[in-house]
């Protein structure tokens, strides 16, 4: 099943990141585990696109290959037209579980990155930068605090502001709201799209979450589940920004959306379950004995 | 304050005395004071009753050096021990001492010793006062000594001597009853023996051969007799070692009175080393010697004509020599006890900073790649269980084939092989920590290494090395203690200088003096030991981030 996602608000345009029949498995070639096949995707630059799946479909494969940390078995990963680039800081990904370094401060978290894709800053312009990010996400006063000390919002601010510091061109998001509570998620929920709205880059989010995806996307596209998780038919938002969400669940558009993705999610999963068991071995043909087979 | 207080005891390991703290706040006090006399009373009272059972058993044993001394005879050593201690330092610094300093040192001295006289003479006093209430025992009376010309140690001495002649006799006096029923029971045994002996002769001859059963019973009446002439000789030897006993009972007095002129005929001796290293054996006095030979030798080498003119060169040269000698010297006394310490404080972290150089970097290798670790793991396993005793014989001869001159290397062999073989001891726990602390590194964590695009270096200094630290330091405080525990044992069997020499020369002077002293270096290498311990636990502390705590 090839899967064309070549629709983007800018039609024509490079993609800024570009997936190609991209295949990642595990184990013995005997005992194949394909979890990614032939996954197609492009993503036009300044765009914002949602993946969509459920827990386990291979969302975390599928980040770290558009990141560089996984190569494809087979397929390309192009980045602006260069095929299989190494893992750098122009893909800024912040991880499902923070990756904070818990023996740096929050601003030596912060710092490590600065210093590293920044060489030339003075030590002075290097504060002010990481300062502006630290500000950026709200964590100004917990400067010298380490990341056992913060809460797990706080956290997940703070892997954002080490990912946003690095000016990245892609910024992937691997669930990163997923461990919060509601409301301090969909707090967060607005201040990555007011980031993303002040400088338009281009954002490749994974989620589970249908109303996040329909609120903060332009585009969104379902992970069919694995194994051989593949993405399928994408869903345009149209929606017009900025969308406010208390307003939200009262646009008919948002509703259908909605339904529309929900209903296409369960028939994937149900798909999936059905072919799983097909592959099962058929049950042997077993006929009840007619004991009155004369009459 | 309080919270800064409860934290540093936090850090260094020591949450049982945080009770304390609270209460002197007055913070629930019923609850800490039940916590302080739990946690806090019964491990004292633990260490109470040990050093009861010590002070219980301890002179119960008898030992070829001596009873096994009570914590006060260690007490008693210790002092000795600092005495000794003090003592050679003063007379290091009366070597070097010149001009005024030497002169004030010098009178300080002679005064001491006149004032020893006064003590001498007290206790040759008390040991009149003892003659005398021995003398209500024995009316004998006592030879009239001459106390004229003799000095106060003389007559104390002297008084001494009397008084043990005298406590002899009473002895000899009082058990001489004992003595004679002893003799007596002796004689009886004897004759008995011999009876029995002559019987048994007579039954022999009127045997006839041929005549079997008489013959067996004959020979059991032999062993009847050779067993009862046994217990007859153990009796004898039983009562003789009673009266021993008796007759060495010594009285506390005097055993007292002995202790002191021990110790005053000590503090004299030292007194008068002080007066001649003041004096003649100084430093500045040799150096003025020396001077006064130069000069004349210098004026011999003004006047010399011809042959003459070689040997007084000669001579100058020699006399220039011995001066540069004399000023560059040092008094050599035998190193104290805690001279002894401070070499095997310096040993011991030679020998783990060398464990330490080697173990961290190879482990940080075996942590990174698998190769090396599987390349290694052999090495490692094989070396491991190896006893430092077998170590140290290879280590030393292999030291001793790089050194050639042991006297003119700016480092001894023995102290070399000691501290090589505290760091192939010590280095394994740091080298297999450090292997697990990088290879259990989160992947996480690399990834982020491999996003940054960090290097090789940075990737080590700001990645791999502060992830692993608690687990290397935790290696570190392991390899620190098993090589202080290495490191007596080594120099104990190198005779490098250290606190292993020191127990060694103690066991080897075998009296009972040394081997209460042998009680305070194991009390010292414990001690020692522990802060070491505590030192490693607080920077473990300082270096982990993830709060961990730590054990005792």
């Amino acid at each position: 099943m090839s899967t064309t996602t070549t629709q983007s608000p800018a039609i024509g345009e490079a993609p800024a990141l570009e997936l190609e029949n991209a295949c990642v498995g595990f184990g013995p070639s005997s005992a194949r585990h394909e979890v990614l096949s032939k996954v197609n995707l492009r993503v036009s630059p300044g765009e914002f696109v949602a993946v969509l799946g459920f827990s386990g479909s291979g969302k975390s494969t599928l980040i770290s290959l558009l990141a560089g940390l996984t190569v494809p078995d087979s397929g390309t990963v192009r980045l602006n037209g260069h095929v299989n680039p190494l893992p750098g800081p122009e893909r800024g990904i912040m991880f499902q579980n923070y990756s904070l370094l818990p023996w740096l401060t929050v601003f030596g978290n912060v710092e490590i990155a600065v210093r590293q894709v920044f060489p030339r800053l003075s030590p002075k312009q290097r504060r002010e930068h990481v300062q502006r990010y630290l500000d950026m996400v709200s964590l100004s006063g917990s400067e010298e605090k380490r990341p056992a000390q913060l809460s797990g919002g706080m956290r997940q601010r703070l892997s954002l502001a080490r990912t946003l510091a690095m000016r990245p061109d892609v910024l992937l998001l691997d669930e990163p709201l997923s461990a919060l509570d509601a409301l301090t998620r969909s707090v967060l929920q607005d201040e990555i799209l007011r980031i993303w709205d002040e400088d338009r880059r281009t954002v490749v989010m994974i989620t589970n979450d249908v109303d996040e995806a329909v609120l903060m996307a332009d585009r969104i596209i379902p992970l069919k589940p694995g194994p051989e998780a593949t993405l399928v038919q994408d869903f345009p938002v149209t929606l017009e920004r900025p969308r406010d969400r208390t307003t939200l669940n009262f646009d008919p558009r948002f509703k259908k959306l909605r339904n529309e993705i929900t209903r296409t999610m369960i028939e994937l999963n149900q798909e999936t379950k059905a072919h799983a068991t097909e592959t099962l071995p058929a049950p042997p043909t077993i006929r009840p004995i007619r004991l009155n087979a004369a009459s | 304050m309080k919270y800064k207080l409860i934290r540093i005891l936090d850090v260094a390991g020591l949450q049982v005395f945080q009770p304390l703290v609270l209460l002197c706040y007055g913070e629930e006090p019923r609850h800490q004071l039940k916590q302080i006399a739990l946690y806090i009373g019964t491990p004292v009272l633990v260490m109470a009753a040990c050093v009861w059972m010590w002070n219980f058993l301890g002179p119960r044993h008898k030992t070829r050096s001596g009873e096994v001394p009570t914590p006060w005879r260690v007490v008693e050593a210790y002092d000795g021990i600092v005495h000794f201690h003090n003592r050679e330092y003063t007379k290091l610094a009366d070597y070097e001492r010149e001009g005024e300093a030497r002169e004030e040192a010098l009178r300080k001295a002679q005064e001491d010793l006149a004032g020893l006289d006064q003590a001498f003479l007290s206790l040759a006093d008390e040991a009149d006062g003892v003659l005398e209430s021995l003398a209500e025992d024995d009316p004998s009376a006592p030879e009239a000594a001459s106390t004229q010309d003799l000095s106060p140690r003389k007559i104390a001495e002297q008084r001494m001597a009397m008084v043990d002649q005298k406590v002899a006799r009473l002895a000899g006096e009082k058990i001489a009853p004992s003595q004679h029923l002893v003799d007596l029971q002796a004689d009886v045994y004897r004759h008995r023996q011999a009876l029995r002996q002559w019987e048994l002769q007579q039954q022999a001859e009127g045997l006839t051969s041929g005549d079997t059963d008489r013959r067996v019973a004959y020979v059991d009446q032999v062993r009847d007799h050779q067993s009862q002439t046994d217990q007859e000789q153990a009796h004898l030897q039983q009562l003789r070692e009673e009266l021993a006993k008796v007759k060495q009972a010594n009285t506390p007095e005097v055993a007292r009175l002995h202790r002191n002129l021990s110790y005053l005929q000590q503090q004299a001796e030292f007194l008068k080393q002080r007066i001649n290293l003041l004096t003649d054996g100084s430093r500045a006095e040799k150096l003025a010697t020396v001077g006064t030979e130069l000069e004349t030798a210098q004026a011999d080498l003004a006047t010399a004509q011809g042959a003459e003119l070689f040997v007084a060169a000669q001579n100058v040269l020699r006399q220039e020599q011995r001066l540069a000698r004399v000023a560059g010297s040092r008094l050599s006394t035998p190193p104290t006890f805690f001279d002894q310490i401070a070499t095997s404080l310096k040993c011991v972290f030679a020998g783990f900073l060398i464990a330490t150089v080697v173990a961290i970097p190879v482990g940080i290798f075996c942590g990174m790649s698998r190769v090396v670790m599987a390349s290694l793991t052999p090495l490692i396993s094989l070396f491991k269980p190896v006893s430092p005793i077998v170590w140290l014989p290879i280590v030393f001869i292999i030291v001793g084939g790089f050194i050639e001159k042991p006297e003119e290397a700016w480092v001894q062999p023995a102290f070399l092989s000691s501290a090589i073989t505290v760091a192939l001891c010590s280095l394994w726990p740091t080298l297999v920590n450090t292997a697990l602390g990088v290879a259990s590194i989160d992947q996480d964590h690399l990834n982020v290494a491999r996003v940054l695009r960090l290097g090789l270096w940075d990737r080590l200094t700001k990645i791999v090395i502060p992830s692993a630290l608690p687990l290397i330091f935790t290696g570190l405080r392991i390899s620190l203690g098993v090589g202080w525990m290495v490191l007596i044992a080594a120099e104990l069997l190198s005779s490098s200088p250290g606190l292993g020499k020191f127990v060694w020369d103690m066991f080897n002077n075998g009296s009972s003096e040394t081997f209460a002293q042998m009680f305070v270096v194991c009390g010292f290498v414990g001690i020692i030991g522990l802060l070491l311990d505590r030192i490693m636990i607080v920077c473990q502390r300082l270096v982990s981030f993830d709060g961990a705590p730590s054990g005792l």
